[in-house]
């Protein structure tokens, strides 16, 4: 499983990242994840199977979406209080429910 | 209250949302992003040419020899911005309507270089020296004729591929060679065009489109942007837009960068030429120092050091000892969507008025001359508190006053975070007393 997430820079989901990863470790996932910059996510959606924005970057979800459904995969905001806690559990379980759909 | 929200949010989503996903807007934030690790080189070496005591520890002809090498490294990387930025723009603008980009960006350049005079007049004789393309108008100078020239030439060029008026190669060519063939006739009708612009231009009082564009668009733009009032109203919605969870600078910055990125560039012209006094207060690292420097926008790393503080209650403590470390490194999406900030009523006044007052203040200090103006050398915003008020302003006092403005931040913010607090400790004392 990739998850792939996005905002401004890369900064405040690569703190999430870290949680995430954590969280997969303990619940014995295997998943690549990993966050990047606004600009490179276009790029970079290719290599995954779901892309999450981080809820300030929330109007970046129209312009992605057109390429998430060529490639077909979803696009999701992540929840602002999830974001806030850096709730890597919870933001993972959202994304692999959302895979399974 | 909610009713004021969702409406707000109605009108502010959707205008973030055309500002931010605006092609040329996007084109240019990401074409200037182009040129940091550059800056950055640039700016390294600028601020070691300038360490204080230079002169004491290696006399002064050591410190004339050194600066006379190290120049060199401002005069190929800042100094030259706006070619970057055409580069870029030219780049960017070709990947996005896929036209082959390497060639959008050059004919990009040559576009922007048959608008600039070749050569230079001189202030004392009035000798005029041909043959030579003058640096200060591939800087901050030329920096709205590059992005004017960047796009046209780009709208051209691409219009002109899209409409397929090229020569195409039989299959079996090499593609490299089939490629340049391709993009003969796009760049020969492109420069022609920029060529004409030219010639027009030498017939007008102005003799050339640079200094049309910069008496008439540029000066007054950035004489408009440097104002406290703009400043003020850009850094009142930079806050807006992240109360409502949108990313307020990216937004705002859209709009400003280039404006703000020109006032830093005129700055550090004046700086590397030695200039006493700095023309402007306000510029790109004004705004990414005094303000987004102290923890992220709205100056959010004075407000965990008061949640250190006075905090009785555990969501207070475990958020601000969650933030702290990416606090530290301006980075607060944490505090913004933890405490939460964003849609919090109680703290609507404190996060607002505490980046204006900063601001003001921060103005105010350098207009009577107690701290110099940041000098235009490039800080990445993630460099902590105190350090980029010093590398930015290069004096002790930059760093001062941030220690000033982080105590004035932590006593607008201390009343509500108490109220906060007292809620938040309220509660967990009943969910506490049911279990």
């Amino acid at each position: 499983m990739k998850i792939l997430l996005a905002c401004c820079s890369g900064m405040s989901t690569s703190l999430l990242v870290e949680k995430m990863k954590e969280a997969a470790a303990k619940k014995g996932i295997d998943c690549e994840i990993w966050a990047v910059s606004q600009d490179k996510a276009e790029e970079e959606m290719e290599k995954a199977d779901i892309v999450l924005l981080g809820p300030q970057m929330r109007f970046l979800k129209y312009k992605l979406e057109e390429k998430a459904k060529e490639i077909g995969i979803p696009v999701d905001v992540i929840e602002p209080i999830a974001y806030g806690r850096c709730d890597g559990e919870a933001v993972l379980n959202k994304a692999m429910e959302l895979i399974k759909k | 209250m909610n009713k004021f929200m969702s409406m707000m949010e109605r009108y502010l989503l959707p205008a973030a949302n055309k500002l931010n996903n605006n092609l040329y807007l996007a084109v240019l934030r990401d074409s200037f992003m182009l040129a940091f690790p550059l800056v950055i080189f640039g700016s390294i070496f600028v601020v070691i040419a300038n360490l204080p005591y230079l002169d004491v520890i290696l006399g002064d002809k050591a410190v004339e020899t050194l600066r006379l090498v190290l120049d060199a490294a401002p005069n190929a990387t800042m100094a030259i911005m706006t070619l970057f930025v055409v580069f870029g723009i030219g780049y960017n603008l070709s990947k996005h309507y896929k036209v082959e980009a390497i060639y959008g960006s050059v004919v990009a350049i040559s576009s922007f270089l048959l608008l600039t005079p070749f050569n230079i007049k001189l202030d004392e004789s009035g000798q005029v020296i041909g043959g030579v393309i003058p640096i200060d108008r591939l800087g901050a100078k030329g920096m709205f004729v590059g992005i004017i020239a960047g796009f046209l030439s780009t709208e051209i060029y691409r219009r002109i591929v899209q409409k397929k008026w090229t020569i195409r190669m039989p299959a079996g060519v090499p593609d490299a060679v089939s490629k340049s063939f391709s993009s003969l006739i796009p760049a020969v009708l492109t420069l022609s065009v920029f060529l004409a612009i030219r010639a027009v231009f030498l017939f007008t009082p102005w003799d050339n489109v640079h200094d049309f564009i910069y008496t008439n668009l540029q000066k007054p733009l950035l004489a408009l942007g440097k104002g406290l009032p703009a400043t003020l109203i850009a850094i009142f919605f930079v806050q807006l837009f992240w109360f409502f969870g949108l990313h307020g600078q990216i937004i705002v910055n859209s709009v400003f960068d280039p404006i703000w990125g020109a006032l830093a560039l005129e700055n550090f012209e004046a700086f590397t030429a030695g200039a006493e006094k700095l023309p402007h207060i306000v510029n790109k690292y004004f705004i990414d120092t005094f303000t987004v420097g102290m923890g992220g926008s709205g100056m959010t790393l004075p407000v965990i050091v008061a949640i250190f503080f006075v905090a009785k209650s555990r969501q207070l403590k475990d958020l601000a000892k969650l933030a702290a470390p990416a606090g530290i490194f301006n980075v607060n999406e944490p505090i913004i969507f933890g405490l939460p900030i964003v849609l919090n009523p109680l703290i609507l006044i404190p996060w607002i008025v505490a980046p204006l007052v900063v601001t003001a203040f921060t103005y105010f200090t350098m207009a009577i001359g107690l701290v110099p103006p940041p000098t235009g050398v490039a800080v990445p915003w993630t460099v902590p508190v105190f350090f980029n008020g010093i590398l930015a302003t290069n004096s002790l006092t930059g760093g001062i006053l941030q220690i000033v403005n982080f105590v004035i931040v932590m006593i607008i913010w201390l009343p509500f975070l108490i109220i906060i607090d007292r809620q938040y400790y309220e509660k967990e004392k009943e969910q506490g007393g049911l279990k």
